[in-house]
């Protein structure tokens, strides 16, 4: 192993890995609005939008995420929808990551005890304030951990992306093992910058959940 | 004119009826009890009064608003049962007081989101009814900090904060500790000293003996007889009353 390899090519793996936050970043904001429409449409059965979320979560979860990158990717362009790689990558991740979400979030919705709703309910509370006051904050404390572990699990199959020419971590992992001919040491290094980067995020999203609950600590 | 008004109230689930056609009439003021085997639809009862159960059958009627049982649950409907609820205090027997905001909090959510109270006004009334309560220390203690006894009184609170026509017990101190039933019955004790108007489901008898201005005894889904609580307790008519109180005692 050479060091010079390392300190030479951290640069340019330092700057792929923005692309990969970029991409998780993104994604995960859009993958939460779809994530948690998706839920309360599946638990409040708006009629014909509960269909069209049950199969879009099953088609989702049912087919391979790299699949799903191949045709919004390649296959669109086909019924004239051609995206760049970017696009196509947050599209495919967003609405991969949407149907996990949503979810942890119906899973956490349905955890609020029975008698929070008629409680608030027996006051005079319509369902909707009802949901909005009393059932969402406290969903969102139970569904912080599973949320995290998405996220995660998010950062990683950004990785997938690399096979569409999006130039993130991993991607330029391998245009810089195309030149030196170091696979060992610049894949470590790539794992490695993955590490700092769901560590990060994962202690992040710990002290989040501490403090959401910070009610229940005696 | 009585405060409440039940006719010919019925209840059942699939193919079991829980309730069989209850009439029953409040008075303004007037404190009932109502006891009976587990099973009897006492429960039921209560909860179609508010419809947090919707009745099969029947009118309800709390104050001068009338709900008949069994209509399309549509924008109308809905609203009519809100009204109707907004008139009725109901404490369950498990709280069911919002873990995620503090005692005063509690107590506040339903002026600010019913009556569209002023925060600070919804305060000073919270502060006042916690007082009342015995709790006024303990106004910005989340639920998790609080006995169950304390949790109770705030959930008691809560519902006064909504200035109801009617309060519903339903087994208020069922799911208590014994040494904290005590403090709960005497906040209802008091309410009833005011003149609040009250159905207690409950199986204290001595806190019925002492409270209730009339005492209902049900079983299978009908009242089974009802009277003042010496009536009940001391010189029972129906065989099954008899068989119960013996049982119970």
């Amino acid at each position: 192993m050479d060091t010079t390899i390392i300190i030479d090519s951290l640069p340019s793996l330092l700057k792929a890995s923005i692309m990969t936050i970029l991409l998780a970043g993104i994604s995960v904001v859009i993958a939460l609005f779809i994530g948690f429409f998706t839920a309360i449409i599946r638990i409040v059965k708006i009629r014909i939008l509960n269909g069209l979320a049950n199969a879009y979560v099953s088609i989702i979860r049912g087919t391979p995420l790299l699949v799903q990158i191949f045709v919004i990717y390649y296959g669109l362009p086909q019924i004239g929808i051609a995206l760049d790689p970017i696009s196509s990558g947050i599209l495919a991740l967003s609405l991969n990551a949407g149907a996990y979400l949503s979810e942890s979030f119906r899973a956490s919705i349905l955890a609020v005890d029975n008698g929070q709703m008629e409680a608030s309910v027996a006051m005079g509370m319509t369902y909707s304030q009802s949901l909005i006051r009393i059932i969402l904050p406290q969903s969102m404390r139970i569904a912080i951990p599973t949320l995290a572990n998405s996220f995660i699990v998010l950062i990683k199959d950004t990785s997938l992306v690399s096979v569409i020419t999006v130039t993130e971590l991993l991607q330029m992992s391998s245009l810089i093992i195309a030149k030196t001919f170091e696979p060992l040491t610049i894949y470590l290094m790539a794992a490695a910058i993955y590490w700092v980067i769901i560590s990060f995020f994962s202690n992040l999203l710990d002290r989040l959940e501490i403090r959401t609950s910070k009610y229940l600590i005696r | 004119m009585s405060v409440i008004q039940v006719n010919n109230l019925k209840k059942s689930f699939g193919f079991t009826e829980v309730l069989l056609g209850i009439d029953l009439t409040v008075n303004k003021s007037e404190v009932v009890v109502i006891m009976g085997p587990s099973g009897s639809g006492k429960s039921t009862l209560l909860r179609c009064l508010n419809f947090l159960e919707e009745p099969t059958e029947g009118t309800i009627r709390i104050g001068e608003y009338e709900v008949k049982a069994g209509g399309k649950i549509d924008r109308i409907r809905k609203k009519e049962i809100r009204e109707l609820r907004k008139r009725t205090g109901f404490v369950f027997q498990s709280f069911n007081i919002f873990p995620h905001k503090t005692a005063i909090e509690n107590v506040m959510e339903g002026p600010i989101v019913i009556h569209g109270t002023k925060p600070y006004e919804a305060r000073k009334l919270a502060e006042s009814l916690l007082d009342k309560v015995g709790l006024l220390d303990r106004c910005d203690f989340y639920p998790a900090q609080l006995s169950g006894g304390q949790q109770q009184r705030v959930a008691i609170a809560r519902s006064l904060a909504l200035n109801p026509m009617v309060m519903l017990f339903d087994e208020p101190t069922s799911a208590l500790d014994p040494e904290l039933v005590r403090e709960v019955l005497q906040v209802i004790k008091d309410l009833a000293l005011e003149g609040m108007t009250m159905i207690i489901v409950t199986h204290e008898m001595n806190f019925a003996k002492d409270v209730a201005d009339r005492v209902v005894f049900m079983d299978n889904g009908v009242i089974v007889e009802q009277g003042t609580s010496e009536e009940i307790f001391q010189s029972p008519k129906e065989e099954r009353t008899k068989k119960f109180l013996m049982n119970v005692e």
